[in-house]
C-alpha cells in the first residue's frame, strides 16, 4: 500500500506542478544526450555527426516529454480540468445565458439555504445542553377533555420523580418575575422557579459556586438563589465574592450560592438577566406546593442511557394509572405524554418552518426547470457541435460528461453566489423573525448549512444537467450533420420536453401561489378582525409590589388605588385603569364557575371562563362597550357585596333566553381563591383576549378593589406620547415607594401588532417565494414560446406568403401559450389543493380550498402566461415573409 | 498492487533487473547496459524513460538526483524493497510464460 500511496503522491505532485516535472525531465534528457554525444566523440565521430547520431539514438524529445507527462499525471483530473476550462469558455461566450442561469440558481439556492439556516437552528441543531438528545418534556394530558398537554402539580411531580425508573433526573420549573432591590434601581428579573433537581437534569456546571442540592428544595430551608452570568456581570460587576452574599428579591433576602454560565438558558427565550430559586422559596408558587390539583410545573427529564422512549412511555402510562388509583379525585382521566424537549420548544413554529422550506424547495425546482429549458434550447442549437465531437471520436459517455461538467460549473457558480446571498438572507431573517421564536440567535451560516448548500448544488447540477446531456448524447447524429449549415430545427421530442417543463413550472407556481394567496387572505382577515377593544393611544406598563413589604391584599388595593388617583391627576391622562391580566399580552387565567340555582356541572363539562380583575376605568380606557347593566364604580369595595361583569359570550352561552343581570355566579378569584357568589351587574362586549386569531370566549370581570394583586398592569389612554405617559407613571410610583419598579412598558397597538409577527413573517416569506415562482414561470413560458417562434420563423414566413393573415398567426402562436398555461393549471390545481391542506391550522377564517383564492391563482397564472407569451407573439406577427424565406 | 501482473513490456522487466543487479544508474547507463547485454537488441534509448516512469509510479523504483561521470546533473534510479519482491515474482512469471511459449512453439513446429 505504501508504494501505491507514493505513486499517487507523485502523480498529484506532477499534476500540481507540471512545469517542475517537465523541467526535471528535460534535465535528464539533456544529460542523456551529452553522454551519448561524448560516447560518439570517443568513437571518433565529428562533433556535428556525433550530435546528430545521439539525437537519433535517443528519439524525439517532444514526444518523449508528452509520454512522460501522460504517464505521470492524473488522467481523470486532467480531463475534468479540460472540461471545466471548456465549460468556462462556453459560459463566457454566452454572457447573457450565463448571467440569467447563474442569477436564477443563486436566488434559488440562496433562498433555500437561508430558510434552511432557520430550520436548522430552530428545529434540527441539538439544544445547547450536554447530551441534549436525552432531554424530554413530560406532560399531563386529559384526552377526553381535549387537553393535550399541561404541567404537573408539585405532589404529582414528587410521585413521578420518586417512582420512575427511566429518568436519571427529573425537574419541574415555572417562571415569573420578581423585583430585585438593593442594587441600584429596583429592577424586575426573570425568575425561574425550579425544583432542586433542575441543574442535574440539564447537566450544566456552574461558572462559580455550586448548584442546588436536594436540601435547598425542602420547605423551610434557607433561601438560596443562583444568578445568570448576565445578571452577575450587569449588577455585581462579575465579582466572585458575591457568592455567599445576600440579595433581595421582592424584599426577601436570598443567599447567592452559584452563577450559571451565559450559554445556559432555560427557558431558552428568557432575557439574559435571570435568576433561579427553589420552588419552596418562591413568594407566590410555594403557596401551591401542598395541592395535588393544578398543573403548575413544567417537567423535564433526562432519560437514563439505554432507556428507549418506548420504555419510558410504557412506564409513564403505568405510573399515570397508579396515580389515578391513589388520588382519584385529582388524577382520574389524566394520562402522561412524553416528547423530545427540542420538538416541544419549537412546537408552534415547526409546521410553518417545514412548509416554508417546502415552498422554497419548489422555487428551486422551478428555477432548475427554467435552466433545463435554456440548456435544452442550447443543446438543440449545439447539436452540430456535439455531432462533430462524436464524429471525431468522443464517446457518448465523454460527451455526457462534458455537458454535465458545464451544468455543474453553472450550478457551482450559482451556488457560490447563492451562499453569499444566503449569508445576508439569514441575517435578514433573524432580524425579521419574532423574538418569541426559540433559538433565533442560533441562526447563521454554519457547517451544517454549508453542507446543505453544497448538497443543493449537487442536486441542481444533476437536475439541470442530466436531461439536456442525455438528449444531446442520444440525438440522431448523422441527421444533425446532414442538416448542414442551416439552423437545425428543434426535434419534436425536444419541443415536447421543453413544453412539459414549462407546464410543470406553471403547476409548481400554482401550488406556491395558492399557499401564498391563502396565507395573505388569512392574514388580512386576522389583522382586520375586531379585537373588541381599541388599542390606539393606549400605553401599558407593569407595577409590581415587593411581597415581603406589601403582605396583605388590603395593602395592594390601597397602593394601587392611591397610585391610580395620583396618575389620573397628572395632566394629559385621558383615562387610566388597572387590569390583570392584559388581553393578548398576558397568559389568560381560566376559572371554573357555577351558576346559583342550577345543578353543579359534571367533572367532564366544567363551566369555565377567562377571568380579569379590573378597575372601573378599564372599559373606558380600552373602549370595551357596555351591553347591559352597569360597570364597576367606586362603591364596589373590598367590604361591599361581590359583583362581576360578564362578557357577551358568557351571557349568550349560559343565559341564552334570560336576562343575566342580577343572577349569581359562584367562583373563587384570587388572591384568596374562596368560592363566593358574585352578582352579575353588567354585560360587556366580547374581547379577543387570548389572541387575535382566537374567538372570544366567555369572560368574567371583577373589580380590582375586591380582587387585588400584589401589583398590576396599568393601562393609560392619552394623546401624549408614550415617553411622557411612562414618565408620569414612574413619577407617581416613585412618589409612593421608590423601591417599586415599573417594567414592560409598551404601546398596546404595538403589542397587538407584535402578536401577529409570526404569521406576518411566514405570509411575507411565502408571498415572496410565490412571487419568485411566478417570475421564473413567466420567464420559462417566455423562453419556450420565443424559442419556438424563432425556430418557426421560416414556417411563419411561408404561411404568410401563402396568405395567412396576422390573426391566423396570432391564433397559432397564442394557442401554444394557452396550451402550456392550461396544461400547467390542469397539473397545478389538484396539486395546489392537496398541498394547501398542509397549511390547515395556519389559516384563519379561510378554508384550505378557498374557491376565491383558487380562482385568483388560475386567473393570475393565465394572465402571466399571456403576458409572457405576448412579446414572442408580436414578433411572430411582424415576421416579414421575404426575410423569413431568405432566413437560413 | 496486490496481484502479480504481467509487466507491461519486457523492457520494464529488463530495466528493473538491470537496476537490481548494478544498483543506482541513470537513464543513459541503463540504456547502455541493456544494449551491451542484449547485444543484438537495438533500442530507441528514449523509450526506457517510459519504462522508468511506469516503474516509479508502481513504486518499484525510486530516483534521486546526483552527478554523472561527466559532471552533469543526472537522476539515479534504484530498486525499492517492493521492487525487489516484485522482480522475483515477475521473473518467475516471465520464465513460466517463456517455458509455455517455448512448448507451444515447438509443438507448432512439430505439427
Amino acid at each position: 500500500m505504501g508504494a501505491w500511496m507514493r505513486a499517487l503522491a507523485s502523480r498529484i505532485r506532477a499534476w500540481l506542478s507540471p512545469g517542475e516535472v517537465d523541467q526535471e525531465f528535460e534535465q535528464e534528457m539533456e544529460t542523456h544526450l551529452e553522454l551519448l554525444i561524448e560516447e560518439n566523440l570517443r568513437q571518433g565521430m565529428a562533433p556535428a555527426e556525433a550530435r546528430r547520431a545521439a539525437r537519433v539514438r535517443l528519439g524525439g524529445i517532444t514526444q518523449l516529454k508528452e509520454t512522460n507527462r501522460e504517464l505521470r499525471g492524473l488522467p481523470v483530473v486532467e480531463a475534468l480540468g479540460q472540461d471545466t476550462r471548456y465549460a468556462l469558455r462556453m459560459l463566457r461566450k454566452n454572457p447573457g445565458f450565463t448571467a440569467v442561469a447563474v442569477l436564477t440558481l443563486a436566488l434559488g439556492i440562496g433562498a433555500n439555504t437561508a430558510i434552511f439556516s432557520v430550520v436548522y437552528a430552530v428545529l434540527l441543531k441539538p439544544l445547547p445542553y450536554p447530551d441534549s438528545g436525552q432531554l424530554f418534556s413530560v406532560f399531563q394530558a386529559r384526552p377526553r377533555a381535549g387537553i393535550r398537554g399541561l404541567g404537573w402539580s408539585y405532589p404529582n411531580f414528587v410521585d413521578l420523580r420518586d417512582q420512575n425508573h427511566v429518568f436519571s433526573a427529573v425537574a419541574g420549573n415555572q417562571n415569573h418575575q420578581l423585583t430585585l432591590t438593593g442594587r441600584g434601581e429596583p429592577s424586575v428579573v426573570d425568575t425561574s422557579v425550579v425544583t432542586a433537581e433542575f441543574f442535574s437534569v440539564f447537566g450544566e456546571a456552574p461558572l462559580a459556586g455550586r448548584i442546588f442540592t436536594p436540601e435547598d428544595g425542602k420547605p423551610g430551608a434557607p433561601a438560596v438563589v443562583m444568578l445568570s452570568e448576565g445578571l452577575w456581570r450587569a449588577k455585581f460587576g462579575g465579582d466572585p465574592s458575591v457568592i455567599g452574599s445576600s440579595i433581595d428579591l421582592d424584599k426577601k433576602p436570598f443567599t447567592v450560592v452559584g452563577v450559571m454560565p451565559a450559554q445556559f438558558r432555560f427557558p431558552l427565550l428568557s432575557k439574559s438577566e435571570e435568576v433561579w430559586i427553589p420552588l419552596a422559596q418562591d413568594p407566590v408558587f410555594s403557596n401551591f406546593m401542598p395541592f395535588r390539583q393544578g398543573h403548575l410545573l413544567q417537567v423535564t427529564g433526562r432519560l437514563k442511557p439505554g432507556v428507549s422512549v418506548g420504555q419510558a412511555r410504557a412506564e409513564l402510562d403505568a405510573l399515570a394509572a397508579q396515580f389515578a388509583k391513589e388520588h382519584p379525585a385529582e388524577n382520574t382521566g389524566w394520562e402522561t405524554r412524553i416528547l423530545p424537549l427540542q420538538s416541544v420548544l419549537a412546537w408552534d413554529v415547526r409546521s410553518a418552518l417545514w412548509v416554508l422550506l417546502g415552498a422554497v424547495g419548489l422555487v428551486l425546482l422551478i428555477a432548475c426547470a427554467n435552466i433545463v429549458n435554456l440548456l435544452l434550447a442550447r443543446a438543440t442549437s449545439r447539436a452540430k457541435e456535439i455531432a462533430l465531437r462524436a464524429t471525431l471520436g468522443a464517446g457518448r459517455a465523454r460527451i455526457i460528461r462534458q455537458l454535465l461538467t458545464e451544468s455543474a460549473v453553472l450550478c457551482l457558480l450559482g451556488g457560490g453566489a447563492g451562499t453569499a446571498l444566503a449569508y445576508w438572507g439569514a441575517r435578514g431573517l433573524s432580524a425579521l423573525l419574532p423574538p418569541s421564536m426559540p433559538r433565533v440567535n442560533a441562526i447563521g451560516i454554519d457547517k451544517g448549512v454549508l453542507l446543505f448548500a453544497l448538497a443543493l448544488c449537487l442536486f441542481a447540477s444533476c437536475a439541470v444537467g442530466l436531461v439536456p446531456a442525455l438528449f444531446a448524447a442520444t440525438a440522431n447524429l448523422p441527421k444533425a450533420i446532414r442538416a448542414g449549415a442551416g439552423r437545425t430545427g428543434e426535434s419534436a421530442i425536444g419541443r415536447r420536453a421543453r413544453s412539459l417543463f414549462a407546464a410543470v413550472q406553471i403547476a409548481l407556481a400554482a401550488v406556491l401561489l395558492m399557499g401564498a394567496g391563502l396565507l395573505l387572505r388569512s392574514f388580512s382577515k386576522l389583522t382586520d378582525v375586531n379585537p373588541g377593544f381599541d388599542a390606539q393611544h393606549v400605553v401599558r406598563a407593569e407595577v409590581s409590589l415587593p411581597q415581603a413589604k406589601y403582605t396583605a391584599p388590603r395593602q395592594w388595593a390601597a397602593f394601587c388605588g392611591e397610585f391610580l388617583q395620583r396618575l389620573q391627576a397628572e395632566p394629559g391622562m385621558e383615562d387610566s385603569a388597572l387590569v390583570i391580566p392584559v388581553p393578548i399580552v398576558d397568559r389568560q387565567v381560566k376559572l371554573a364557575f357555577e351558576i346559583e340555582g342550577r345543578p353543579e356541572s359534571s367533572a367532564d363539562a366544567t363551566r369555565q371562563a377567562d377571568f380579569a380583575s379590573v378597575s372601573p376605568g378599564y372599559f373606558r380606557v380600552m373602549d370595551v362597550p357596555l351591553v347591559a347593566g352597569r360597570l364597576f364604580d367606586a362603591h364596589d369595595r373590598m367590604d361591599s357585596p361581590r359583583v362581576t361583569v360578564i362578557s357577551k359570550a358568557l351571557a349568550r352561552i349560559y343565559f341564552p333566553r334570560e336576562n343575566p343581570i342580577g343572577k349569581q355566579l359562584r367562583f373563587g378569584p384570587p388572591p384568596g381563591g374562596d368560592v363566593v357568589p358574585h352578582e352579575i351587574v353588567g354585560v360587556a362586549g366580547d374581547v379577543r383576549n387570548v389572541a387575535l386569531g382566537s374567538d372570544p370566549g366567555p369572560m368574567m370581570y371583577v373589580p380590582f378593589s375586591q380582587s387585588p394583586f400584589w401589583g398590576s398592569e396599568v393601562v393609560v389612554r392619552s394623546s401624549l406620547g408614550t415617553a411622557s405617559v411612562v414618565a408620569a407613571i414612574r413619577r407617581e410610583v416613585n412618589s409612593l415607594d421608590k423601591d417599586v419598579p415599573v417594567s414592560d412598558v409598551a404601546e398596546m397597538a404595538e403589542i397587538v401588532d407584535a402578536s401577529v409577527a409570526e404569521p406576518r413573517v411566514r405570509t411575507f416569506l411565502l408571498a415572496l417565494f410565490a412571487g419568485m415562482a411566478l417570475v421564473l414561470a413567466a420567464s420559462g413560458i417566455f423562453g419556450v414560446i420565443s424559442y419556438s417562434v424563432a425556430c418557426r420563423t421560416q414556417e411563419i414566413g411561408i404561411r404568410m406568403a401563402l396568405g395567412a393573415s396576422r390573426g391566423t398567426i396570432l391564433r397559432m402562436v397564442s394557442r401554444e401559450t394557452a396550451l402550456l398555461a392550461f396544461a400547467g393549471l390542469a397539473l397545478g390545481i389538484p396539486a395546489a389543493l392537496a398541498a394547501s391542506r398542509l397549511l390547515g391550522h395556519m389559516l384563519f377564517s379561510v378554508g384550505a380550498s378557498d374557491p376565491a383564492t383558487l380562482a385568483a391563482v388560475a386567473f393570475a397564472l393565465v394572465g402571466v402566461a399571456a403576458l409572457a407569451g405576448y412579446a414572442p407573439v408580436r414578433r411572430a406577427m411582424r415576421v416579414d415573409p421575404m426575410v423569413a424565406l431568405r432566413h437560413e | 498492487m496486490d496481484k502479480p501482473e504481467i509487466l507491461q513490456g519486457t523492457l520494464d522487466l529488463m530495466v528493473l533487473k538491470t537496476l537490481s543487479v548494478i544498483g543506482p544508474l541513470h537513464g543513459y547507463g541503463i540504456a547502455r547496459r541493456i544494449e551491451q547485454i542484449s547485444e543484438e537488441l537495438a533500442i530507441n534509448q528514449g523509450t526506457i524513460y517510459a519504462s522508468l516512469a511506469r516503474l516509479m509510479l508502481k513504486g518499484w523504483i525510486e530516483g534521486k538526483w546526483g552527478t554523472s561521470e561527466n559532471n552533469r546533473k543526472a537522476k539515479f534510479y534504484y530498486v525499492t524493497k517492493t521492487g525487489h519482491k516484485q522482480l522475483k515474482a515477475e521473473a518467475e512469471n516471465w520464465e513460466r510464460i517463456s517455458r509455455i511459449m517455448g512448448r507451444v512453439l515447438s509443438l507448432a513446429e512439430r505439427g
